[in-house]
């Protein structure tokens, strides 16, 4: 025994660990009691939101071993049907005379009309049915493909999806998007639970989202539906001869993980209150979703996490040009001079660059993602001290 | 008939350039199993090296080809010296993670550089059309097709007839076989992606006279450079070709008969008809 060993436990959730993890929880549910700053409570927000995303890929991705670089179609699923519900909730009725004349002879302008007739809040459901179906159908298309192949399909079918969206006005307002001026209240019963006025409901149901992932993580891990998935990362073809469903066991990974991004969308929403295909349906957001597990460390509970903390404060210090603002009040850079003018100007478009290379620097000298760098770092530490 | 006839010309002629593309990406993979997702970007890099050398130094695009060539196949080179070398033995998403990683910092840092403003290439012939019988066929499109066809026969020749084309073509086959016939295949694989970049970076600026140049260009080249090498068959030159020209002529087809904004629907579900019926493609053979 050493000092390494409380950390490492081969059983997964040692005594300390647990304890940390809940002593964190703890520390984040207070968060917004102790820290009032809008904007330290948007970044958590931007935290949660990239964590519930790449512990959903992770599901399919990482453990299953099923590169999906679609999972924005998922994503957008969410996205969609939950904001052209709440959307369809607050027609009025110059919007609604309009619609049942529009519904004759356009069925999505009748969907869209009985879309009026829901629930606002159901949307969310609707999404994750939508992309339920989706799922299944690219599931059934894409696994019978493999490695490089089941990437490009996986990809084909989402920009399907997004071109689909887009060309479809009647129903998604196309490349215009939706724009959602107020919430409607979440109520359960008559009970009004919050009216979305701060960004404290936002923080705690993203919380509560990280929470229910890293659990359904956690289950899939224990499980032996989850020892399939990883029996099937390993070897195909091995698991298949030993009896493992490969079109089963493929597609609930999927499919879970396909919900779960798809609430993710939903989140994503509400909070941002305007969708359109280039934000929620893009390669590039499939890409970012991918590269949040890579980076943290795949088919582990917590690398999705170490991903996304070490991405999205990277990410928003160069969006809000940080640097380049502290430069130059400063006073090392002048604002007006050339390089002044091209860091307020430029910097700021730039973010995603730090996601380009920090995957290519994981991938050259972290194969196993940050986690796993530092787990074999401790892990050579210990043996050195054994 | 007026109409179909247009589109097919249309199609053959911007399928000329998409064959450059694809023969690029198929080379890449033929030699290195690696699939370049930074394809587009690498085009993207071509396409403004087309704008300055002709905004700053007024160097007609379809000539600074002579230029782009050559620093394009450096600049290939160097990515495959620097990055892809290193991943060759690595599992194939990594090696996927990777192109996506150098295509991000690719266009990003010509963000960084240039903004994502649209920078447009007006040449004296830019709008400019040959009538033929009725037909009108866009002038920079002909030229451009012209040079295509002079660098892809250009290209056959050596891939078949010199001493290294043959090397490649060895390495492409069996790169085992070929390391022990005393084929040094590094300087192969070096060699495969310099001219790969150098394709795709001649097709950006074979284009850039009748296309917006804007950082993110690049992704939808790339997924159509994909969509061309698989139906031509991955790894096959002559499949990458026909597959270009194909892909060329449905989306001219598609935007005449069905409507502009579904074309692109159309190419990704005959790629994925492909990917289920024949995921070999046209011209390529069966790997398994």
């Amino acid at each position: 025994m050493n000092r390494f060993s409380i950390f490492i436990n081969r059983r997964g959730a040692s005594p300390v660990a647990l304890i940390a993890f809940i002593v964190i929880v703890c520390l984040l549910i207070a968060f917004p009691v102790y820290v009032g700053s809008p904007y330290a409570r948007h970044i958590m927000i931007l935290l949660f939101l990239s964590i519930i995303m790449g512990e959903s890929w992770n599901i399919v991705g990482g453990y299953a071993g099923q590169y999906s670089v679609g999972h924005a179609a998922y994503f957008g699923a969410g996205a969609y049907g939950t904001m052209i519900v709440i959307n369809a909730s607050q027609f009025d009725a110059d919007k609604l005379s309009e619609l049942q004349e529009l519904a004759k002879d356009s069925r999505l302008s009748s969907l869209l009309l009985s879309a009026h007739d829901l629930p606002p809040w159901s949307g969310i459901i609707v999404g994750m049915i939508a992309a339920l179906i989706l799922s299944l159908i690219i599931g059934s298309i894409c696994f019978r493909l493999r490695g490089p192949y089941f990437v490009l399909a996986s990809i084909a079918v989402a920009e399907i999806v997004r071109l689909t969206v887009l060309n479809l006005p009647d129903l998604t307002q196309g490349a215009e998007g939706i724009l959602i001026s107020t919430l409607p209240p979440f109520t359960i019963g008559s009970t009004v639970i919050t009216t979305f006025n701060s960004k404290i409901p936002f923080y705690y149901t993203g919380l509560m989202l990280v929470l229910i992932t890293i659990l359904v993580t956690w289950l899939v891990q224990n499980s032996k539906a989850g020892y399939f998935f990883q029996a099937i990362r390993e070897d195909q073809d091995a698991a298949h001869s030993l009896g493992i469903s490969l079109t089963f066991y493929k597609n609930s990974a999927l499919a879970l993980s396909a919900v779960l991004t798809s609430l993710a969308g939903s989140f994503y929403a509400i909070y941002i209150k305007f969708i359109d295909p280039t934000t929620v349906l893009s390669l590039d957001l499939s890409v970012q979703i991918v590269l949040i597990s890579i980076i943290g460390g795949i088919g582990t509970i917590f690398g999705p996490v170490v991903g996304a903390v070490v991405l999205v404060p990277l990410a928003e210090v160069l969006r809000s040009n940080l640097i380049g603002e502290s430069l130059i009040s400063s006073g090392m850079v002048n604002a007006d001079s050339a390089f002044g003018n091209f860091l307020t100007e430029n910097l700021s478009h730039a973010h995603v660059l730090i996601y380009g290379i920090l995957v290519v620097v994981v991938i050259l000298f972290m194969p196993d993602g940050v986690l796993g760098f530092f787990k074999a770092l401790l892990a050579k530490k210990r043996k050195e001290a054994a | 008939m007026i109409l179909f006839l247009q589109s097919l010309i249309s199609g053959v002629l911007i399928g000329g350039v998409y064959a450059l593309i694809g023969i690029g990406l198929t080379i890449i993979f033929g030699v290195m199993r690696v699939i370049n997702f930074a394809h587009g970007e690498i085009m993207m890099i071509g396409m403004y090296m087309t704008y300055f050398l002709f905004t700053l130094f007024g160097i007609d695009p379809f000539v600074s080809v002579l230029i782009t060539i050559p620093l394009m196949f450096a600049f290939g080179a160097l990515l495959q010296k620097l990055f892809i070398n290193r991943v060759l033995g690595a599992l194939p998403q990594n090696q996927i993670l990777l192109t996506i990683g150098l295509g991000l910092i690719l266009s990003n840092s010509m963000m960084l550089a240039f903004t994502s403003d649209y920078k447009i290439l007006t040449t004296s012939y830019s709008s400019s059309s040959y009538r033929l019988a009725g037909l009108s066929v866009s002038k920079p499109l002909a030229i451009s097709f012209l040079i295509t066809v002079v660098i892809t026969a250009l290209l056959y020749w050596f891939l078949k007839k010199t001493d290294t084309g043959q090397a490649i073509r060895a390495t492409a086959q069996d790169r085992e076989a070929a390391q022990l016939m005393g084929i040094n295949v590094k300087r192969m694989s070096i060699l495969a992606f310099g001219i790969g970049a150098s394709m795709a970076g001649t097709a950006g600026a074979l284009i850039s006279p009748t296309y917006y140049i804007f950082p993110q260009v690049g992704s939808a080249f790339t997924l159509k450079a994909f969509v061309i090498t698989v139906l031509g068959g991955m790894g096959s030159v002559v499949g990458a070709t026909l597959g270009g020209v194909i892909i060329g002529v449905v989306e001219s087809m598609s935007a005449a008969y069905i409507s502009s904004e579904w074309k692109d629907v159309v190419v990704f579900a005959i790629f994925l008809l492909v990917l289920l019926v024949k995921p070999s493609g046209l011209m390529g053979t069966s790997r398994t």
